[in-house]
């Protein structure tokens, strides 16, 4: 006799009601979490507000260099005094202006320690800060301080006592470059990072410039820029212009570098994002040389490329890489999204992806801020917010005019109190799952119309929570908290190298958990105006375990983690027994 | 007197003769090109269409089928110099100018940004002057659409709307030709660019009444705000390629 289901009616009755009140409360969850701002702007609470101001030149051209140099407003994150706490170093730029070191006091507050670090001088007559960088150039496992300028660079050495030394000089960084944008890796795998500095205009000094022909040739293919310099660390505190030897041979209107290894082969490949015309990609051939391999990477563009983040977003386990230009009204050209075909090709996935226009771009990041293992991208853009009056006619009129010269500043209109591109909302791209970006940065709080450049990305308060501090200029910046209220899991590292540079710039960790690797590694300040962590963050979802973690480290030594628990910073040094992996803990 | 009206009549024999002649070679050079179109042969094709233009520079045909075979070789200047010099010679050809115009707009999507630019306001002088010498419908239209491609900034889009009305004004008493829906789909796009809803979809509902099949009336019919803003804004993205192929002119005119 076959036995008959009888449903268990009390039993389902039971579910049913206590099914509906968790429904309920799922529905209400959603419904708060929706409500709720997942970015909170702390910038006053934390004393973090002071504005930037772009340089006023006093030279024949003043007018007409005021359109095209509301650049400068920089950051730079990194530990100096390694307490457990990322600090941030800003740049401002007139004259007069200092720089700014906020040191973290572990609460979500700032203090300006810059002028007892020695590290407030960045501006004067003669220089105008542009950019800021952290590297530890003597592996003494403190961050040291770049500052890059239009005019000579400063090296400060960090002496780990909370105080800094000019050693510009000594290094023999000490040469007149107009450089926008510095990143730190170690092409050779000599276990020091070197220096590679994006120049935008040629080195002419642009205070009092001898010539009125300093200004892009063209609009699309110019090669009378500054280009890209590269300095070998010596590993005795000098540095050597190595820019022919290594074969990077560039002259265009650098704004941005970025550096990743495309081909997983173990050495750093660059980006070069130039404006005013092609944007370079050179591949490194492994012998402490690169080869120019742009046609057949990237194609020859006409663009006016701003930014070059790196990340893998679709978790395919090569690094793609993401590239900001001007898409307005007047302008289509649409930013690049560089999907890693894993053969030293990529293919712009920006349409397919909704990641093509942000208006007049400027620094774009990846992160993960909700935590769902997929990478996001933060976006800021605008040029010039001033009056309600458009400059774009007046550029009009001079590129239709026949046979005019446009290397010379003569030629170009004064932009006045006019507006170009101005009063852009900022982007924020949530990855749904690797094939398509929607924006969120209405929702979450991060529309702001300010004139963004750049973006620092770190989790200042250690809970796994990625935060963002975002440059604005001739404004106050933007420091947002994460709030992500999900509890969705995380997991971080950083990595301390021993035979590879001690900051481990280049370092590759692979995580596995729930069926999915993860590629993430450590990044020598990519991305325009601004240096984020050089933490390794993951985002798990739902993850409680992880089942694998390798690092990659740039001597090539691999090593196997014991999986760690989730939700913890951990401290990993170089060739230690895998079993000495530590819970990074603050000092205070 | 009777000698000269007898050289008269020789002369203008003469130039009948040579025009025969003429037109025959340049019927001759474009069933070559036909041919060297239909192997592929681009090169070819576009040397004996050079030809057969210059001798016949008022051939609607010609000139469109010659640009097309451009756009296939991706030889954009070679277009835009062999129509430069035809107008320096030809100054009161409309077909030469309007050609010329398109030869430029043919450039476009292949070029950087700023090009772009430069391109389209060459063109759009060339179409002006096609439409000082010939105000017909083609030179209307296509000023007029040329005029809406512009960015909003420099507030060009009126005058499109203004060429457009008199494109319309120009088909409305004649035979319905086939392609005279274009205008009734960019007048509205026109409309709307100048924040004339309400106007806009009153020529669309207009022109779905004399072309009631019209995919693009009807999709923009259907929408509204953002939905209809992609679908007008993707007809003007300098990025994609505008069909600036005349064939319709001569082919099923009438529908």
């Amino acid at each position: 006799m076959r036995a008959r289901y009888r449903p268990a009616w009390p039993l389902l009755i039971v579910l049913a009601i206590t099914g509906a009140s968790v429904i309920s409360f799922a529905g209400t969850h959603q419904q708060n979490q929706q409500d709720q701002r997942w970015f909170e702007d702390v910038t006053h609470k934390a004393g973090i507000h002071y504005r930037h101001h772009t340089r006023r030149f006093n030279n024949p051209y003043a007018e007409i260099m005021q359109g095209y140099t509301k650049l400068g407003a920089a950051a730079a994150v990194g530990d100096y005094d390694r307490d457990g706490f990322e600090d941030i170093f800003v740049t401002d730029s007139c004259s007069t202006c200092k720089n700014h070191l906020y040191h973290n006091n572990g609460n979500f507050t700032f203090a300006d320690v810059a002028e007892q670090a020695g590290v407030a001088d960045g501006n004067d007559e003669e220089n105008a800060s542009a950019g800021a960088l952290w590297f530890d150039f003597n592996n003494d496992g403190f961050p040291d301080l770049l500052v890059v300028r239009f005019g000579h660079p400063i090296l400060y050495q960090n002496l780990g006592n909370g105080k800094f030394r000019n050693v510009t000089k000594a290094s023999g960084l000490d040469r007149y470059m107009n450089a926008i944008k510095a990143i730190a890796f170690d092409y050779d795998n000599d276990g020091y990072v070197d220096l590679f500095f994006g120049c935008y205009f040629q080195p002419i000094n642009i205070f009092h410039p001898s010539t009125p022909r300093f200004f892009p040739e063209s609009f699309e293919n110019a090669n009378n820029g500054g280009g890209v310099i590269v300095f070998h660390n010596n590993k005795d505190g000098t540095f050597t212009d190595v820019t022919e030897r290594v074969g990077i041979h560039t002259t265009g209107w650098t704004l941005d570098l970025g550096h990743g290894d495309a081909n997983n082969d173990g050495f750093e490949d660059l980006y070069v994002a130039n404006d005013f015309g092609t944007d370079r990609f050179y591949v490194n051939n492994g012998n402490g040389t690169f080869t120019d391999k742009t046609e057949s990477a990237i194609g020859f563009d006409t663009k006016k490329g701003m930014n070059a983040d790196w990340g893998d977003f679709d978790n395919d386990g090569l690094l793609d890489i993401y590239v900001t230009n001007i898409t307005d009204d007047y302008m289509r050209e649409g930013n690049f999204l560089w999907h890693n075909n894993g053969n030293l090709t990529f293919t712009d996935v920006s349409r397919e992806t909704g990641t093509y226009d942000t208006g007049w771009g400027w620094a774009g990041k990846f992160f993960d801020y909700d935590n769902d293992g997929w990478l996001d991208l933060y976006v800021v853009n605008g040029w010039v917010s001033g009056g309600k009056e458009s400059y774009v006619p007046d550029i009009f009129e001079m590129i239709t005019k026949p046979g005019v010269d446009f290397s010379d500043a003569r030629n170009w209109p004064p932009i006045g109190n006019k507006s170009l591109s101005g009063y852009q909302k900022k982007r924020l791209f949530h990855n749904e799952n690797g094939h398509m970006f929607k924006d969120e940065a209405a929702r979450q709080g991060l529309d702001s119309i300010k004139d963004g450049r750049g973006i620092a990305v770190a989790d200042f308060d250690n809970d796994g929570r990625l935060d963002l501090f975002v440059t604005n200029a001739d404004d106050e910046p933007y420091l947002y908290r994460n709030v992500l209220p999900t509890g969705a899991h995380w997991v971080g590292f950083l990595l301390q190298g021993t035979k590879s540079n001690a900051a481990a710039i280049g370092a590759q960790v692979r995580l596995t958990a729930n069926g999915q690797t993860y590629l993430r590694y450590v990044n020598g300040g990519n991305g325009f105006a601004s240096q984020s962590t050089t933490r390794v963050h993951f985002g798990l979802g739902k993850a409680t375990r992880i089942d694998a973690v390798e690092i990659r480290w740039p001597s090539g030594l691999k090593q196997t983690l014991p999986p760690p628990a989730v939700d913890h910073w951990y401290k990993f040094i170089e060739n230690e027994p895998a079993s000495s992996i530590q819970v990074l803990e603050p000092r205070r | 007197m009777t000698r000269n009206f007898c050289s008269r009549l020789v002369a203008t024999a003469f130039i009948i003769s040579t025009m025969c002649v003429r037109l025959s070679a340049s019927n001759a050079d474009y069933d070559k090109a036909v041919k060297a179109l239909g192997a592929r042969d681009y090169t070819t094709a576009l040397r004996y269409l050079e030809s057969a233009i210059s001798d016949d520079p008022d051939n609607v045909r010609y000139a469109s089928e010659y640009r097309q075979a451009a756009i296939q070789a991706r030889d954009f200047d070679r277009s835009v110099q062999f129509f430069e010099k035809l107008a320096s010679e030809k100054p009161n050809s409309a077909n030469v100018h309007l050609n010329f115009g398109f030869a430029y707009v043919d450039k476009i999507p292949a070029a950087g940004s700023i090009t772009q630019v430069i391109l389209a306001n060459n063109a759009l002088k060339e179409f002006t002057k096609a439409v000082e010498l010939q105000p017909n419908w083609i030179n209307y239209y296509t000023r007029g659409m040329s005029y809406l491609f512009w960015p909003k900034v420099f507030n060009r889009a009126p005058f499109g709307v203004a060429d457009l009305e008199k494109a319309l004004q120009i088909q409305k008493p004649g035979l319905r030709r086939s392609y005279y829906v274009k205008t009734y789909v960019g007048l509205g796009d026109g409309y709307w660019k100048t924040d004339d809803l309400k106007r806009a979809r009153a020529i669309w509902k207009e022109g779905l009444k004399q072309f009631p099949d019209n995919p693009e009336l009807k999709a923009r019919l259907a929408q509204k705000g953002d939905e209809l803003k992609a679908t007008i804004e993707a007809g003007f993205d300098p990025g994609k390629r505008v069909n600036t192929d005349l064939k319709e002119l001569w082919a099923n005119s009438q529908n």
